[in-house]
Order: structure tokens, then C-alpha cells, then sequence
């Protein structure tokens, strides 16, 4: 089940209720955009029907999780741990390797965030390997706790930074393969050493600004 | 009637207002010589072209702060986005972007190359064109302590000023990097060049004083032939012989066909490359090979037209450089003439010139004074085409303008003794270090070789120097150490580093711990 929620500071999470109000008319035209961008569906049919941002953070964070799963299996997983063909490196131009999927993921944010403003996602975690792929603000903190403590579950919040408010979305990010846990544990600057194949490692943080 | 003295004072201070307002505007507006305007002056970055206003000031006027805050980081990414590509920037301006960086970017807009860098603030300027107090990393980077425990007791002024962070290049300084170059020995068993190490050793010239050349060339071929391509080492040296051009190939006209021109032609690398004389004097015509279009088209003294149409990677580095950058592509020209008739009559009177060659005499570090006619901005300034021994734009060049204390005490440094030893025969090709081989190394692109001509790409801050450059010959730790001492660094490394950055020492120390 999927747990809506009111900002954290305001009111303590309630499971199943809408989120406030929002600016709907200028909202459409963004999702109409970005549902555009990324599922090539004519703009038309989403206008019409209108989309809640809830829905264009499942459906973006639907693209992200499938493109990163692929690169994990497919390229890290079975060419550099199964096969052995290429190595993978967090200092992948200096080893002339790949980059880890962590990164791949990471690049392409910054590149989404050189082309627009409509959304932005990151990576984050309560364990995160560079500090500062903490959790920073309120909703992330309790978000990445919360998907944590809700399996299968995804949290929505919103937020005002920066003076524009958002509506935030964290979903769960597991380890979907031993190259992940393998790496994360082993690697010297990550605070917990005992994560498993199916362990949420973090969160993928969804921001679409709505006012 | 007479006027009082008094009206007439009111008179002519009045008038002398409106004359010198009106100069005041035509140069403003029109055209003119701007540098009564100059708020402040420019860093060494900028001072050649701080005049060429509009090369950095692209808003226009009643632009708002934040347009121009925009087209300001544009305009510094013109110049300076490839340096960034290549330092593989740490703090790249899209880490920013993300809203959850809004606090962060409240204290310090890293999204804004003017947050750190303001130009024609000279009182509050420290190293590398920094406008901010030194402290900045202060603004994400307060956990630290906690996080590197080392840390504890260096101040955060010290961050990017001890040798052991910058803030866009680390790309020799990373922890990973530090750790797995640890060790070694201050100056390697076998200190050469890598990429320089074929110098004074063209094949082309080998075969050439060969009895045999095509055999010679055919071998030299395919020892670098790539394995997997079709062997065409033999086909490929009789066509690059057939290309080699010698003093009877020479086509110019009479009046220019001296001996001494010929013969010095004829021994350098455009000869043996098969480039006659109007490929650089007549090039269009060259291929026509017609002497009378030849002859009409002439061109005495060829510039960097010329030049870059087989040199483009060192022409296109050479304009982003001290040396070349009046000629830098970016840079506004004379602003358009106006098309107002008014200001088309002002503009008689105040009007721009294109900005010439930088005179040495300009250059705000010290020079030779018998050097301050000279100029830089052409390629001829340093290299002598006609000439054959190139390795004049090495060395000589250099010291024929500069006259600091690091270019002057080149001459007694362990560096030029191998350089005198490798002119000499006794030194392997690439054990010599010219100024060049640290300020112009070359660099590898894409598989090739050119030479950086650049030369502030490697040299702020420093430690960029030390993969193209310190690391072919000495350890990571000597070379952190050896470029952040000053003294060292001005006496031209005649000595051992007096002090120690404990950078790769802190990383082993972690490294360690965490295993």
C-alpha cells in the first residue's frame, strides 16, 4: 500500500490521506511536459485527464529504477563481476572502467537538472558512502527512514526550500544484486558493513516543484 | 557689454563640463579607449583584454543582477569551459542545482563563477582570483572534523592553500589517487619524458640519412603499426618518403629563393613533411602548384592562418593562453559602428581599434628590458619556421622575455643541467626539462601527442602540473611537496622541498584503519 503524507513538520504522517491542495492548472501543463519528455505520450490525453504529482513521481521514478536496474544486471553485474570482461570504479576515467551504477544514476540527475527545472531527483541514504548523500532536509530524513521501516512501501511529503514548495517522493533503494552489497560493504567510507541482496540502501528522492 | 569674470568662470567651467561629458559618453557609447572606466583593476587573468569590455559584459544595459550573473558565468564558460572538462571539476555548477542545495546555496551561490571570482576588486583578491575570504569550504564542509579526524587543528582558510585541495582540480589529489601513488622515490631510476622521449628522433629523418630508407621506415612502420589492421607499414614509407621534399623541390618567387632560406627549408620538418614554401606562403595556390598565382598571392610573413591549418590543437590552445589570448576567437572586437547619424559623426572622433599583440612592456611580471618592444600573439614570436633546430621555442624563447627569478635561476638548475646533457648527446631523448616540458608539456588527446600552448593550463593551481608533468620523473609525494614550497619553487627546485604536505600520509593512515 502507498502512504501519502502532509508536510512532517506540520502533521505526523497519516497512511491513505490526499495531499493538500496545490495550484492543479499550472501543475498539468508541467506534467503534461515531463510525462512527454519521458513516455512520448501525446500531451493531449494528459492534459485532459490531469495528472497529481504523485502520479509523475511514480511514473519518472518507474523510468529511473527500470534504466538503473538494466545497467546493474546487465552491464556491472554480468560484465564485470559474472563475466569479468571490464572492471567498474568509482574512478572510472583514471581505470579506464565503468562507471558504478550509483554513478550512472547520479550523472544522469545533474544532466536532467542542466535541461529542467520541472523535476529533480537524487540519491540519497542513511548510510551513504559520500556525506554528503545524507539526508539534509526533513522530508528526506524521514523519508529514507520511512521506506526503511515500510517495505514496499514509498513516501510523499512536501516541502518549501528555497522559498518554492515541492512535492517530494522517496522510494526505496534496494540491492538488487551482490555487486551492490558487495561493493557498498567493502567500500571504506561506508557506515554499515552488513548489507544483503534485498536491503534497502537508500532512497531515491523525487522533488516537482507546485507552487 | 562685458561679462564678469565670475559669468565667464561659469562660462567656461560649464562648457568644459558638457565637452568632457560629452567625451565621457562618445567613449562610453561610441568608441574609444575605455580605461578611464575601469573600475578596479583586472587579475593577471584578465588584464590583456580588460579593455575588450563586451567580451565579459554581454547583458546590455539595465540588465537585472541575475541576467547578468547568468551571462557573466557564459561568458567565463567561452574561455574556460574545456579547462574545467579537463580538471574534471569537482564542484561542477549542476552538483548545485538541486533544490535540497537551496540553504547551501544562500551562504554560497556555487551555481555563479562571480561568487568566488569577481574581477576589478584587486583589494580583496587573494591566489587564484578568489574574491571570497579563504574559509569558503566552510559553507558545506563543517562535518570534516568528525569525518576526518585528521583534520582537527587545520583551519579552514588552510583547505585549499596547503597543497592539499583545490576546489575545481584534484584530479592529483583525490584520496584514492594519493593512496595508490604512495611511496616511490623522489626522482624515478629512469627520469624521462614519456612523451617526449622521441624528440630529435624523427623517423622520417632516421630513414632518411639511412642507406636504405624505405626498409628503415617500412620497420619503424610496423613496430607501431596496431596489430590488428591490415599490415600497409611497407605501401604507407614509400608514400611518406615520396612526400619528403628537398632544396630543388623549393617553389617561391625569385626574389625570395635565397640560399640561405632554401637550405634552412630544406633541413626542417616542413620539408621532410612535404610542405613546400607556399603551403605556408601562398597556401590556396600551393595546391595548384601555379607559380604565377603563387607569385601574386604571396603572403611574406604567414601568421597563425597558416600555422593552424595543420597545427590546430597548439593554435587553439595557444589563444587560450597569456601568449595568445588577444586572439582569442571570444574576444569582442571593436564595437559595430553606429547607425545613427549623430553618432556616426561622434563616432569619427571615438572609435575602437582592435586590440594589437600584447607588447612585453605590459606584461605585469618581471621582463628584460630590452624585450618591451617586443610582442607575443603570433606564432613566430617563438618558433622560426625556416629555422631547423625548433628546440629554440624550448628554452631560449622564453628567456628572451621573461626575467623573474624562477626563469633565472632555470640556468643553475638540475633540470636545464639535463637538458644540456641531453642537447649534448650525453642525455637520452626526454631526460632534459626545458621550460616547455613543465609550462607546455605535451599532452595526450585522443590517442595523439600535441603540445599544450596553453601555458596557464597546468600552472594554477599548481599541483595540475604534477600528472602531465612532475610524475614523469619523480614520486607524487616529492612533487606535492616541491610545488608547495614557494622558496623552492622560485629558486627553480634547485634543492629538496623544505616542508611536507601529510596529505598521502593522512590517506594511508585511513586506509589502513579501514582495512
Amino acid at each position: 500500500m502507498t502512504a501519502i503524507t502532509t508536510p512532517p513538520s506540520r502533521t505526523h504522517r497519516t497512511p491513505g490521506a490526499t495531499r493538500k491542495e496545490i495550484d492543479m492548472k499550472r501543475f498539468i501543463i508541467k506534467a503534461a511536459a515531463i510525462a512527454a519528455m519521458f513516455a512520448a505520450v501525446p500531451t493531449t490525453t494528459l492534459r485532459a485527464e490531469g495528472l497529481e504529482p504523485k502520479d509523475v513521481a511514480d511514473m519518472l521514478h518507474a523510468v529511473m529504477d527500470s534504466d538503473r536496474t538494466i545497467y546493474t544486471k546487465m552491464i556491472v553485474a554480468r560484465l564485470v563481476n559474472e563475466h569479468k570482461l571490464i572492471k567498474a570504479s568509482e574512478f572510472f576515467e583514471d581505470e579506464k572502467a565503468a562507471p558504478l551504477p550509483a554513478q550512472m544514476f547520479r550523472f544522469g540527475a545533474e544532466m536532467v537538472a542542466d535541461k529542467t527545472d520541472l523535476f529533480s531527483y537524487s540519491l540519497l541514504s542513511l548510510w551513504p558512502v559520500n556525506k554528503q548523500n545524507a539526508p539534509r532536509t526533513d522530508v528526506e530524513k524521514e523519508g529514507l527512514q520511512f521506506v526503511v521501516d515500510h517495505p514496499g512501501e514509498n513516501y510523499y511529503g512536501e516541502e518549501e526550500l528555497g522559498g518554492t514548495k515541492y512535492f517530494t517522493a522517496v522510494y526505496a533503494d534496494t540491492a538488487i544484486s551482490p555487486a551492490c552489497s558487495s561493493c557498498h560493504n567493502g567500500h571504506k567510507d561506508s557506515p554499515k558493513t552488513d548489507f544483503k541482496v534485498g536491503d534497502v540502501m537508500g532512497g531515491v528522492v523525487i522533488r516537482i516543484p507546485v507552487e | 557689454m562685458s561679462l564678469s569674470s565670475n559669468a565667464l568662470l561659469w562660462i567656461t567651467w560649464i562648457g568644459l563640463t558638457l565637452v568632457a561629458g560629452a567625451a565621457l559618453a562618445g567613449v562610453m557609447y561610441v568608441g574609444g579607449k575605455r580605461d578611464l572606466l575601469l573600475i578596479g583593476g583586472t587579475t593577471s587573468a584578465h588584464h590583456q583584454i580588460e579593455l575588450a569590455c563586451e567580451t565579459c559584459h554581454t547583458s546590455g544595459l539595465f540588465a537585472d543582477a541575475r541576467k547578468i550573473e547568468k551571462d557573466m558565468n557564459k561568458a567565463c564558460l567561452s574561455c574556460h569551459e574545456d579547462e574545467l572538462k579537463v580538471s574534471n571539476d569537482s564542484h561542477p555548477v549542476k552538483k548545485f542545482r538541486d533544490p535540497r542545495n537551496a540553504d547551501r546555496r544562500e551562504q554560497l551561490d556555487a551555481l555563479m563563477c562571480v561568487t568566488c571570482h569577481l574581477e576589478h576588486r584587486p583589494e580583496v583578491t587573494n591566489a587564484m582570483a578568489v574574491t571570497l575570504p579563504n574559509d569558503y569550504c566552510l559553507a558545506c564542509h563543517q562535518d570534516v572534523y568528525k569525518e576526518r579526524p585528521t583534520h582537527v587543528g587545520s583551519g579552514f582558510e588552510t583547505c585549499a592553500s596547503a597543497g592539499c585541495h583545490n576546489y575545481h582540480d584534484n584530479t592529483a589529489l583525490y584520496e584514492d589517487f594519493l593512496v595508490k601513488h604512495a611511496g616511490g622515490e623522489a626522482i624515478a631510476a629512469h627520469p624521462v619524458q614519456s612523451l617526449a622521449a622521441t624528440r630529435g628522433r624523427d623517423p622520417l629523418r632516421i630513414a632518411l640519412a639511412d642507406a636504405d630508407p624505405v626498409a628503415t621506415l617500412t620497420a619503424f612502420l610496423r613496430d607501431v603499426a596496431d596489430e590488428d589492421k591490415k599490415d600497409t607499414a611497407g605501401v604507407d614509407a614509400v608514400a611518406r618518403l615520396a612526400r619528403v621534399l628537398d632544396a630543388g623541390d623549393a617553389i617561391a618567387p625569385a626574389a625570395f629563393m635565397s640560399e640561405e632560406a632554401i637550405a634552412n627549408w630544406a633541413g626542417s620538418a616542413h620539408a621532410v613533411a612535404g610542405v613546400n614554401c607556399a603551403g605556408c606562403h601562398a597556401p590556396e595556390q600551393a595546391k595548384e602548384g601555379d607559380i604565377s598565382a603563387i607569385e601574386a598571392n604571396w603572403v611574406e610573413s604567414p601568421g597563425m592562418d597558416a600555422c593552424q591549418s595543420c597545427h590546430k590543437q597548439e593554435a587553439a590552445t595557444f589563444v587560450e593562453g597569456k601568449h595568445g589570448m588577444r586572439a582569442h576567437p571570444e574576444l569582442s572586437g571593436p564595437r559595430k559602428e553606429p547607425q545613427n547619424a549623430m553618432l556616426k559623426i561622434a563616432a569619427l572622433i571615438f572609435h575602437d581599434e582592435p586590440l594589437p599583440p600584447m607588447p612585453v612592456s605590459e606584461a605585469l611580471i618581471p621582463m628584460k628590458p630590452d624585450a618591451a618592444h617586443l610582442t607575443v600573439g603570433s606564432c613566430n614570436a617563438c618558433h622560426k619556421p625556416h629555422e631547423q633546430d625548433l628546440k629554440v621555442a624550448a628554452v631560449e624563447a622564453c628567456a628572451s622575455c621573461h626575467d623573474d627569478a624562477h626563469t633565472k635561476a632555470y640556468f643553475t638548475s638540475p633540470h636545464f643541467r639535463l637538458w644540456e646533457a641531453e642537447l649534448a648527446g650525453a642525455g637520452e631523448p626526454g631526460s632534459g626539462v626545458t621550460c616547455a616540458d613543465c609550462h607546455m608539456p605535451k599532452i595526450e588527446a585522443r590517442g595523439k601527442a600535441f603540445t599544450m600552448h596553453n601555458q596557464n593550463a597546468y600552472f594554477r593551481p599548481n599541483e595540475k602540473m604534477i600528472r602531465p608533468v612532475c610524475s614523469n620523473c619523480h614520486s607524487l609525494e616529492f612533487s606535492i611537496d616541491a610545488l608547495a614550497d614557494p622558496e623552492l619553487v622560485e629558486s627553480n627546485f634547485n634543492g629538496r622541498p623544505s616542508l611536507h604536505i601529510p596529505s598521502i600520509d593522512w590517506a594511508l593512515s585511513r586506509t589502513r584503519r579501514a582495512e
